[in-house]
């Protein structure tokens, strides 16, 4: 059992690394989904960030992406185990379709956590509260401390990428 | 330990109940409005009311969709 | 204990910079963030099956909200 002072910065970087590339994976700082997300990304634009950084930042903020299926994944999982986490990604993809977003990114962020929980906590020994704190410390580097920063770096990774 | 989140559902409550009355902007205030909501719902799971805080967090932004839309319909008119 | 003392604070730090931030556009993604510690917070408050179930509804109506500001601050912007 790992002592859960040392699992939180370990799970915050493996769900930053786990939703970052699901999100490369299903393209969302090519472009815009709804209009709302068009107005965040001009916004963070005009205050010096970067435009492919603003794209999955406002894709984030506007509609259930990976980040929120790992989130409700790992509260699932806590919850109730591995009946909890499936649970959570049916709820995942009927949420998902009520906020008109004809993606898969939720459901596939929600699956992908919830294999990669599992396999953290039953053989690796991590409690399962810490993939929570994980995945809240994560979108607090990403939204939380400086939207302009975080664009830069998010979107010359992406522009390396592709 | 739960101590510690009734702090947290009080200091959003307040927070989001003064900011709502001293903030200019009205996209603003509806913002805060949802700060406020946060802490409702933390009140409400606190003592075990899970299905209302079910209808709560649901109707809450339908309700802001209904204001929203509104403020589009006066604006038409207005014109 | 030490990890709703994270969700609390990153709450508590969001929603802070929420209400004092200038630009309406640039406070909905301290209110994105905000919500997805408020979510964690919820679930360790009370760890029932139907929480599931609470967590994701309240995730939802955030998000519905989040993008109902923003398009109609954008469309507003665009008249």
């Amino acid at each position: 059992m790992i002592d859960i002072i040392l699992a939180i910065p370990i799970s915050a970087v493996i769900c930053l690394l786990l939703f970052g590339s699901i999100d490369f994976f299903w393209k969302l700082p090519n472009a815009g989904g709804v209009s709302g997300s068009n107005a965040i990304e001009k916004a963070i634009e005009n205050t010096g960030g970067d435009k492919n950084g603003g794209w999955m930042i406002a894709n984030i903020v506007t509609s259930p992406d990976a980040s929120a299926g790992t989130l409700l994944a790992a509260c699932g999982f806590y919850i109730w185990g591995i009946p909890g986490a499936i649970i959570s990604i049916i709820l995942v993809y009927i949420g998902a379709r009520i906020c008109a977003d004809k993606g898969y990114a939720g459901t596939s962020g929600a699956l992908a956590a919830t294999i990669v929980i599992w396999i953290l906590t039953t053989f690796a020994g991590f409690p399962q509260e810490s993939f929570i704190a994980g995945s809240v410390i994560a979108i607090l580097f990403i939204q939380g401390i400086s939207a302009k920063y975080a664009s830069r770096f998010i979107g010359k990774i992406w522009r390396r990428l592709t | 330990m739960t101590d510690l989140i009734i702090i947290l559902a009080i200091v959003l409550s307040l927070l989001g109940g003064f900011s709502t009355v001293f903030v200019r902007s009205s996209f603003d205030k509806l913002i805060c409005l949802g700060i406020l909501t946060s802490g409702a719902v933390l009140f409400l799971v606190n003592k075990g009311y899970l299905d209302v805080a079910i209808c709560v967090s649901l109707l809450m932004p339908i309700g802001t969709i209904f204001i929203l839309l509104l403020l589009g319909k006066k604006r038409e008119e207005t014109k | 204990m030490i990890v709703e003392g994270i969700c609390i604070v990153i709450a508590i730090y969001c929603a802070l910079r929420a209400v004092f931030e200038r630009n309406t556009l640039k406070k909905l993604p301290f209110i994105n963030a905000m919500n997805f510690a408020v979510t964690g917070t919820l679930v360790l408050l009370m760890p029932h099956p139907i929480t599931i179930g609470v967590a994701l509804a309240y995730f939802v109506g955030s998000t519905l909200e989040s993008n109902a500001i923003a398009s109609t601050f954008a469309s507003r912007e665009n008249q």
